[in-house]
């Protein structure tokens, strides 16, 4: 496995975006509250991403990592999943769409109509967190899943669609490494400052 | 005096007895600024390291689960929701003034109904034989003196087939992030733990303590020798830290 970091944060800030965007709409989280139990698998071919997807009683939760029982395992890439999360008609999208389905499609039909009902504004909420993921990179990566979720004509979406695999194929760790280096350096030096501004602050107190 | 009888506190060799003692002390006086040091310390990346291990826990409804070096309770609030009210939580300290602030904490939150408080060192866990379906100890184990005992104490609570998860800092994968880390660690930490904790010492310890702190190999080692099956480690921000796993068998 890659380092999880990276993946776990941004499947938080994902997470908390979603239940703020529940939380924000007309019924709130009690419309899940027949789906609660029920566990998605979903598997993203491009960019290559594993999560799993939750549905509890007060709102989503999305992990890395599961070991227990599914409802259904989901795969495709990610141009499939938004068609399928903006479709009309999710049960046809199933059949003929490109997404391959293990397990009880019901739940997931289910879901998909609440979600659709829902009318769930869910770019406030997501910009909003992604402000707390550490690397932006990756909060790049989402917006343009999302940006692209809303436009979505075939060939922006190829684009889209590269530029995510370009950008997911970056290692996280050396970014993050380069990050961490300048953001050390900086904090460095203003602890010099700041240790100084203290030792002369002291002396100015010892003479008073 | 022969190398049996000294261990590290930080860089200084002490003798094994004190050790608890000067551990001890060092969270007394930081206790109540814990929470606040822990997110400046690491940015709040700390939350996803536990995140992480949450996950990683595999913890169920109904599961009995203990979390050792507790501190403030961020692991024990969680794993009470997911065991839910058929299940049982034990935060454990060695440290009475971190398990208050924890327990003040998680009062506030009202999460109390399934979550206990016991005062307890690792060494010497006062819980009988395959008790609990998981243990975690996160930034805990470096601070133990015996880890062996400690990594023993917790295969003899742990049910068969439990699992042991031991979240701790380790060895940065890469040179240029190793030497960032040690610049930050041991320029920047103590530094502001004076500024917050007023308690330099403190921290300038946490700092020491963590560069001591076995690597990944060495602690995966240490796991097996234990007794431990199916062992396997994490690195998460560049080895900054490790998740270590361990099965009892
Ligand atoms: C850095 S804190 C970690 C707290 C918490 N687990 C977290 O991740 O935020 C380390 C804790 O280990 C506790 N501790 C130190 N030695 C111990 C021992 N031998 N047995 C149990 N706890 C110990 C300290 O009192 C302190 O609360």
């Amino acid at each position: 496995m890659p380092d999880p970091t990276l993946h776990t944060a941004a499947l938080a800030a994902l997470e908390a975006a979603a239940n703020r965007a529940l939380a924000l709409s007309e019924q709130g989280t009690a419309v899940l509250e027949p789906l609660a139990g029920s566990v998605f698998a979903c598997h993203c071919t491009t960019p290559e991403l594993d999560f799993y997807l939750h549905l509890e009683t007060d709102g989503v939760r999305l992990t890395g990592v599961y070991e227990g029982a599914v409802t259904a395992r989901i795969t495709g890439s990610a141009s499939d999943f938004s068609e399928l999360a903006t479709s009309e008609d999710a049960a046809a999208t199933l059949i003929n769409g490109n997404l391959t389905l293990e397990g009880n499609s019901a739940p997931l039909i289910e879901f998909q109509h609440i979600l659709a009902d829902l009318n769930i504004d869910w770019e406030a909420p997501l910009v909003s967190s992604l402000g707390d993921v550490a690397g932006h990179q990756i909060a790049e990566i989402l917006r343009g899943v999302f940006s692209w979720g809303r436009q979505a004509s075939s060939g922006l979406a190829r684009q889209v669609e590269e530029f995510i695999h370009e950008e997911a194929r970056l290692s996280p760790p050396r970014l993050e490494v380069e990050d961490f280096y300048r953001d050390i350096a900086e904090l460095v030096m203003r602890v010099d400052r700041l240790q100084s501004r203290v030792e002369r602050i002291n002396r100015k107190l010892q003479k008073s | 005096m022969s190398d049996k009888d000294t261990t590290h506190f930080g860089f200084k060799e002490v003798k094994k007895d004190a050790k608890a003692g000067l551990v001890a002390d060092v969270f007394h006086s930081v206790a109540a600024r814990y929470d606040l040091m822990n997110d400046l310390m690491s940015g709040g990346i700390h939350r996803i390291w536990k995140r992480f291990t949450i996950e990683l826990s595999g913890v169920r409804k109904g599961n009995a689960v203990l979390d050792i070096a507790g501190g403030t309770g961020d692991l024990a609030a969680r794993f009470a929701e997911l065991v839910g009210c058929e299940g049982r939580v034990v935060l454990a300290d060695i440290n009475e003034s971190m398990l208050q602030v924890g327990r003040d904490k998680l009062l506030d939150t009202g999460r109390l109904g399934n979550i206990e408080f016991v005062q307890a060192d690792a060494q010497f866990l006062p819980f009988p034989d395959d008790s609990f379906d998981c243990v975690t100890i996160a930034f805990g184990l470096r601070n133990v003196t015996d880890k062996d005992l400690a990594l023993r104490s917790i295969l003899r609570v742990l049910k068969p087939g439990g699992r042991l998860l031991v979240l701790e800092f380790s060895k940065p994968e890469n040179e240029l992030l190793s030497q960032a880390y040690d610049t930050y660690s041991f320029r920047i930490l103590p530094f502001m733990g004076r500024l917050v904790a007023n308690d330099s010492d403190s921290y300038q310890y946490l700092a020491e303590s963590i560069r001591k702190h076995p690597d990944q190999e060495t602690l995966l080692d240490m796991i097996e020798d234990a007794g431990f099956a199916q062992c396997q480690f994490h690195n998460m921000t560049g080895g900054i830290v490790a998740l270590h796993r361990g099965v009892k068998p």
